[in-house]
Order: C-alpha cells, then structure tokens, then sequence
C-alpha cells in the first residue's frame, strides 16, 4: 500500500448521486487508496427510461453535486452535466455552475457529442477552457453488427469514437475526455480511432481491468493525453496502473499532472 | 506469502494477450512477491477434446524445474466429451494436477448435466478442487464469436446442490451476488472459496460479513485481468475489517486449505 499511497492522484471520472458509492462511502475508499481529489458529476443516466431529463432535472443533479462539494470542497472538485435539448437553459446553466465553482462538463447519451445541438454549448467550454467528459462506448462484433446495441445497451444517442473524432475535427481548439476506455467498451477500438486528434483524452476508469490496457493506450496516444480515473470501480481503476509498465515520470504524470494541467487553464487546478 | 489462486497460460484467441507463458508469468509473479500460482491452459477452454491443452502445460512445466515449484497446475476437463474419465486419470497421476477447472458455457453443457455430476463427484473422491469461473472476458466488448452469458453468484448453486461435499473454488465473481435465505446457507456450509479477482469483490466487506473469513483467497485472473486489483481489495482493507492474520487467510492460508498442501 506504501506504492499506492506514494503518488497524488486526482480522479478524471467520479460521480455522487450515482450507485455504487454515495459520497462518505467514497471519500473511504479514496482515502484508503490515496486518491487526493474527484471530479465528480452526476449525468442524467435515465436507465429505467422514465427519468425526467428537463432543465429542471438538469439543475437538481448539479445541486447534489455542489451539496457534495460543499461538504468534501478540499476533495471534490464539480463537474455540471446538461441537456443539449434544452439549448438556451443548458447555456444558462453553464453560467449558473460556474459562477458556483464547477470546472467543467460531463455528457451523457441525451444527444451525441458531435449533434449540431452541441455546438454552441461547446463553444462557450472552449472559452471557458474547459473539458468535456463525454460518456461514450464502442461495442464491435457483437451479435455480428457493428456499433449496434444489445439489450444491455440501449441508448441509440451514445456518443461513439467515430462521433468524438468528428466533433475533435470540428473544434480543434476544444477538449474533449473520451470517458472509461475501461468501461466495457473495447478500448483497443477507442484508441485507435484517437491516435491522431491531439485535443481528444481518454480515462482510464471503469470496471473492466483487462491486463496491458494502460500500456497499449499509451502506446496509441502518448503518456499526455491519459487521466486517471475509477469512474466508482476504485480497485480496478488503481489496479490497473500498478499493474502496467510505467515509469515515475509517466505515473505521476497520469495520476496527476495530466489532468491539473487541464484544469489549471481554468484556473481550477489543485495547488 | 503470496498464493494466486487464479492464473492461466495460453492463448485467448481473440485478442493478444502478454505474460501468457509460464516463464512470463514467473516473471511477473517475482515483480509482484507471487510465490505460487495455480494455473490452466486458457487453449483448453477452446479445444473440445481439452487433453491436449493439459499436456501441452505439463509439457511447458516440465521444461524448467521451477515451474514445477512455483505452479500447481489444474486440468481442464470436458465431461461431455468422449474419454474423460481417461483424461480425468492421465492427469491426475500423470501430469500431478491437483484439481480441475470446469467451463459449462464454453463446452456446451449444463451444471446438471449427469457427466458434469459425476465428473464433481469423482474429483471430490480425489480430493481435487473443482473450479469455476463467472466469466472469462467483460462480455461488453467480448468478440462476437465468445459466448455472450456471464453467471451471477447464484448460477453455481445447482452443482453445490448436486454435490454439496466437494471442495470449490469461485473465479471471477462478477455480476449478482444475490442469493435465497436457503441459497446462502447452502454455500456458507461448503468447503469453497472466492478469489478475489473478480468486479463483485469490490463489496469484499459485505461478502466477508455474509460468507466469513474461511471464503476468500487472492486471485488475480491473469493474463486476462490486470495483476494487481485482486491484491488491493485485500491490502487496503483496514485493521479493524481484517487483521494481519485474517490478510494472511486471504493472501494463501484460505488457497492452502482447499488445495490441500
């Protein structure tokens, strides 16, 4: 645990509000795990279908992620989600979270990244210079089809690598988080697709902690454009790097520069 | 000590995978203080007739003695396939495989099935562990040419039923780890145990209260799984959840036990 513990670490995909940690349970975990600081959010995940997801949805799941800032504020650092739909309430709301301390964007599969819906909203982050977390996924091969959904995977508005490269090439002065190359999804696809466009990142959270997943995106991407991230899977998330061929540089970078250089064009870096 | 109890060789047949031989895995055991692992032949899981995946690692542990220090190996075994019992015995007092690892989806066959019984039951007369694991790969991005089903905990419970005086080992805890009043009961009475390489274990404390201390062991599903997070989940449990002594059931008192060394 001496190794764990040797390196600051913020997490580049954390939520509240969210299963399967509720934020005491979480800060536990992290300090067990020596993880300094999570960037949390709480998208509109609508799993039952049902959810609402109007602006005033919007603006509660930005509420509960400021209650939990305001109750952890030396460890969480806020992150707003929107609703494209709802365009002009989506930009108010970008000006209400910041004007609250949030630091940047998290997305959910109510829209693709790359929806002309998208546009304005990202061009306010680029001035606000902040990122954009994007959940995306890329299931190839199953059932036989490509970027087709199972019954697992319902939502026909998640943004795929093929959309992040689009909007990338649209907005190269844009950044834009590819989230949990180690969520599910196949992670050799996503970082193929993303070798050439400097101004996509990828995290590296997620549940599934495949051996050689960290080595090979760096391979693909170069050690600058990975955050570190659990995204709640803390022991795979941690597991993962230690498990892979890193130098010093290269950890501390991942676990933590990477990301605080990010935030710090913001000015909402860690000290 | 360090004892995986959870290891493989071999190819995956859909994705490279790295460490996949015994002498990379020896390598990767002495970076990580691994002293033991207990380790398959990932070929057997795509060969119908396995045998040749089990002679294939008795002949790779043959060629070093320190494979044959630092791993225990298990058979894999297909008991709907012609000449099992055969291949059952061949590795048994031939190749000095110490217990059988099982694969239903892979092999097409049910827990119930009457071979599957009489295959935990022999082995049982032997005293050899019967493994199972819940999953291979996170059927997520698995190829289209893999199996799609992965097991919750409750999926094992048929066999446990059939032959409940055997001894089990649980690979890869995955998915649901609900069971019945009368379904945990059950499980708490056998001799088995989880390896804690598995995406289910992040609830370790919560399995720990329901199923005690007796049940764990470290696991690390390599090469599919990354090295490291099945020893996290126990290192990072506090004094007060796990004393040093209770880490060292789960490091390889707990392994020591069901393979009986």
């Amino acid at each position: 645990m001496q190794e764990v513990h040797k390196y600051r670490k913020i997490d580049a995909h954390a939520h509240v509000g969210l299963k399967p940690a509720e934020a005491d349970e979480q800060i536990d975990i992290a300090d067990r795990l020596g993880i300094d600081k999570l960037c949390i959010s709480m998208p509109i995940t609508n799993y039952s279908g049902t959810e609402p997801e109007d602006p005033e949805q919007v603006r509660k799941n930005n509420d509960t992620v400021l209650e939990a800032v305001r109750k952890y504020p030396d460890r969480y650092i806020g992150f707003m989600t929107l609703n494209p739909v709802y365009q002009k309430e989506a930009l108010e709301e970008i000006d209400r979270c910041v004007d609250l301390g949030m630091a940047g964007y998290k997305g959910y599969t109510q829209v693709k990244i790359n929806d002309p819906l998208y546009y304005p909203i990202i061009e306010k982050f680029i001035d606000l210079k902040m990122i954009m977390l994007m959940h995306a996924f890329v299931q190839i091969g199953v059932g036989g089809y490509r970027m087709k959904y199972d019954e697992d995977q319902s939502a026909a508005n998640t943004t795929i690598p093929e959309d992040m490269v689009d909007i990338a090439r649209r907005y190269p002065e844009g950044m834009f988080q590819y989230a949990h190359i180690g969520g599910g999804g196949d992670w050799e696809y996503a970082c193929k697709a993303f070798r050439n466009y400097p101004n996509i990142y990828v995290d590296t959270s997620g549940s599934n902690n495949e051996e050689h997943m960290i080595n090979f995106a760096i391979d693909c991407l170069g050690e600058d454009r990975l955050f570190f991230g659990c995204d709640g899977s803390f022991y795979q998330g941690l597991g993962k790097f230690f498990s892979a061929e890193l130098t010093e540089s290269q950890k501390k970078k991942i676990f933590f520069e990477n990301y605080n250089s990010i935030l710090k064009k913001s000015g909402n870096h860690v000290a | 000590m360090l004892l995986d109890i959870n290891a493989y060789v071999g190819h995956w047949p859909f994705k490279q995978i790295k460490f996949n031989t015994c002498e990379a895995l020896m390598e990767r055991m002495d970076q990580f203080d691994v002293d033991i692992s207990v380790i398959s032949n990932l070929n057997g899981i795509f060969y119908k007739n396995t045998q040749p995946a089990n002679q294939e690692l008795f002949d790779e542990m043959r060629s070093n003695k320190q494979f044959r220090e630092r791993f225990i190996p298990f058979a894999i075994i297909n008991p709907i396939y012609a000449g099992w019992k055969d291949d059952l015995e061949e590795c048994r007092n031939k190749f000095g495989m110490k217990g059988i690892r099982l694969y239903p989806k892979y092999h097409d066959y049910e827990l119930t099935d009457p071979a599957c019984i009489e295959l935990v039951q022999l082995a049982r007369d032997f005293d050899m562990p019967v493994a199972f694991s819940f999953r291979m790969v996170d059927s997520r991005q698995r190829s289209w040419m893999d199996i799609q089903k992965e097991w919750d905990l409750k999926d094992i419970i048929p066999i446990v039923k059939e032959v409940p005086d055997a001894k089990y080992i649980f690979l890869n805890l995955c998915n649901s780890i609900k069971l019945s009043d009368e379904e945990e009961l059950l499980l708490k009475d056998v001799n088995m145990v989880i390896d804690t390489s598995g995406r289910s274990v992040n609830t370790f404390i919560e399995l720990l209260e329901r199923f005690g201390r007796e049940k764990f062991a470290f696991g690390s599903h390599s090469p599919i799984l990354d090295y490291m997070t099945g020893l996290l989940r126990i290192e990072s449990l506090s004094d007060e959840e796990a004393t040093d002594e209770t880490k060292d059931l789960f490091r390889f008192g707990n392994a020591k036990r069901i393979l009986t060394i």
